[in-house]
């Protein structure tokens, strides 16, 4: 799969939708970070993830809340 | 051996049987500060004063036979991310400006609880958010990266200007400097270590954990620190556990994992002989190898970054628009930049977490622990932006110190690096030891039997490195 990268100004007018208006001088810089940021998370793209849940409310020992082990 | 230099261990034995005062172990401690600091760069505050007035009333508490254990009357560096009742937290930030904690973090106060004694803030990359700590020098070759975040608070430890420190770790960020300066760092396992009080980096990857000269002192630190916080909804109530590993700790029959992917591949050779030789050692006292094979190795990474990359922005949104030249430059463009990473991309990471999780769950029903370097390389030169290695490739700096250590960060596994020798150049290795969930007993008991076959460590040579640098020699 391929992606077109980010340009400038797209990253301007992206950044200003989230609310944060960026000077014209930081938008070379902010669009090749997250150029570079969305080519190594878009890697997780190829996973087939089925039913999977996020992690985000995960217990590091499993699914016991007293973590007993 | 003076007061500044002994392990935590030895400290607490001689103040237990009053060999010892906690005013003497202070006035040391920050007498070597006085000496080493204009070196290092390693605090942000040295509380001298405060720290006196408490060694003496320790001193007092355990005149009247009121000993409350081994950390009692110790000094201790915090990293200054950890809030302190009445001080700043300045996170290394100009951002931060005028801010003063109005209540103790819960590890603070735990600590305070114990007898600590508070010597001081210890820098650390601005917010967390970088793996160098550029205003702090590598305690071996101030020309040389503390490593980070947590860089003052393993330089402080390595070069006698802490007894032990506390640092925080969401891609490495103890065990980075832990390697780079030669000390043991323990990043505990994800939700054991309440993280109230805490500035964030990445709430689903932030731990809060010890830096100390020995793995016994990690054991010792941690007892104190771990243990049930509402206040922190990622804490767990785990069983009250002696951490402090045998004396003399029989290996036998534990199964030690060897990776044959992920923590091999771009490793100088130096380090990847240090791990083997290591290996070799625990296999000595009695573990057995077995090569392992590291599952979903091509996602940790995109899963590391797609999380903490939607958190930090999060967490800095408001200051991010309303100062956002107060930042350093490569932080502030970090937290721009994510900005413009998606809801999709970060749940997609989320459940990247949990397969990954599930698979490293797999994989340590088949070994006890996992040895491998802590980082790749040992501490690049100051500036220095990127490694090269033989095949051509090029890595940044922070993806170099970052790669082996995220799987703990990823899966919440406890990880332990251990210091394992020097490469040609002086500069400290570190092996990295991972355990299963809430085991971290058995990971410091192989760290400290692994450690007690290496040499007595000495502390880092800060005046004679600088001295013999600035005479060109």
């Amino acid at each position: 799969m391929s992606f077109a990268e980010l340009t400038p100004p797209e990253a301007a007018r992206w950044a200003a939708r989230a609310g944060l208006d960026l000077p014209a001088e930081r938008h070379a810089a902010v669009a090749a970070t997250a150029e570079h940021i969305r080519s190594v998370v878009a890697v997780l793209r190829e996973l087939d993830f089925g039913d999977t849940p996020p992690g985000a409310a995960y217990r590091a020992g499993g699914e016991n809340p007293d973590a007993a082990v | 051996m003076r007061p500044y230099e002994l392990t935590l261990a030895a400290a607490a034995t001689e103040i237990r049987d009053r060999r010892l005062s906690p005013v003497e172990l202070v006035d040391s401690v920050l007498g070597r500060i006085d000496r080493v600091e204009p070196h290092l760069g390693a605090y942000v505050t040295v509380a001298a004063e405060q720290a006196r007035e408490a060694a003496r009333a320790a001193e007092r508490e355990i005149a009247r036979g009121r000993y409350r254990g081994p950390l009692h009357g110790v000094p201790v560096g915090l990293k200054d991310l950890i809030d302190v009742a009445g001080t700043p937290t300045t996170a290394s930030s100009r951002v931060r400006d005028g801010h003063r904690a109005a209540a103790d973090s819960t590890v603070a106060a735990r600590l305070r609880a114990a007898g600590a004694v508070l010597v001081g803030k210890t820098h650390t990359h601005e917010f967390a958010y970088g793996l160098t700590t550029p205003q702090t020098g590598n305690a071996w070759d101030g020309g040389r990266v503390a490593g980070g975040s947590s860089g003052g608070s393993a330089v402080a430890v390595a070069a006698g200007a802490a007894t032990f420190a506390l640092g925080t770790d969401t891609g490495g960020s103890i065990r980075v400097p832990a390697a780079l300066n030669g000390v043991v760092g323990l990043k505990p396992t994800y939700g054991l270590v309440p993280r109230h009080g805490v500035t964030a980096l990445s709430w689903s990857l932030d731990h809060v954990g010890p830096i100390t000269r020995s793995v016994e002192d990690a054991a010792l630190v941690l007892a104190a620190l771990a243990g049930h916080d509402p206040r922190d909804p990622a804490s767990v109530a785990a069983p009250a556990v002696d951490y402090r590993p045998e004396r003399e700790p029989d290996l036998t029959g534990v199964r030690v994992g060897v990776p044959g992917n992920h923590y091999v591949d771009h490793v100088d050779p130096q380090v990847a002989a240090a791990v083997h030789g290591a290996v070799e050692q625990l296999e000595a006292l009695g573990a057995r190898p077995v090569e392992v094979e590291i599952p979903m190795a091509r996602y940790l990474l995109p899963t590391l970054w797609g999380l903490v990359a939607p958190e930090a922005t999060a967490y800095h949104a408001r200051t991010l628009r309303t100062v956002p030249e107060l930042y350093q430059a490569d932080v502030r463009v970090l937290l721009e930049a994510g900005e413009l990473i998606g809801a999709v991309d970060y749940l997609r990471a989320q459940r990247a977490r949990t397969l990954i999780r599930e698979a490293w769950a797999r994989l340590l029903a088949e070994v006890d622990v996992i040895a491998a370097p802590t980082v790749p390389t040992t501490a690049v030169r100051a500036g220095q932006e990127a490694v090269d290695w033989p095949d051509g490739t090029r890595e940044s700096v922070s993806d170099a110190y970052v790669r082996l250590c995220a799987p703990a960060n990823v899966t919440g596994l406890p990880a332990l690096s251990v210091p394992a020798g020097q490469d040609a150049a002086g500069l400290p290795i570190g092996l990295q030891l991972l355990g299963r969930p809430f085991d971290e007993r058995t990971l410091l008991r192989v760290g400290h039997a692994f450690e007690r076959t290496q040499p007595a460590r000495a502390l880092a040579p800060v005046l004679r490195a600088r001295g013999l640098r600035a005479r060109g020699l």
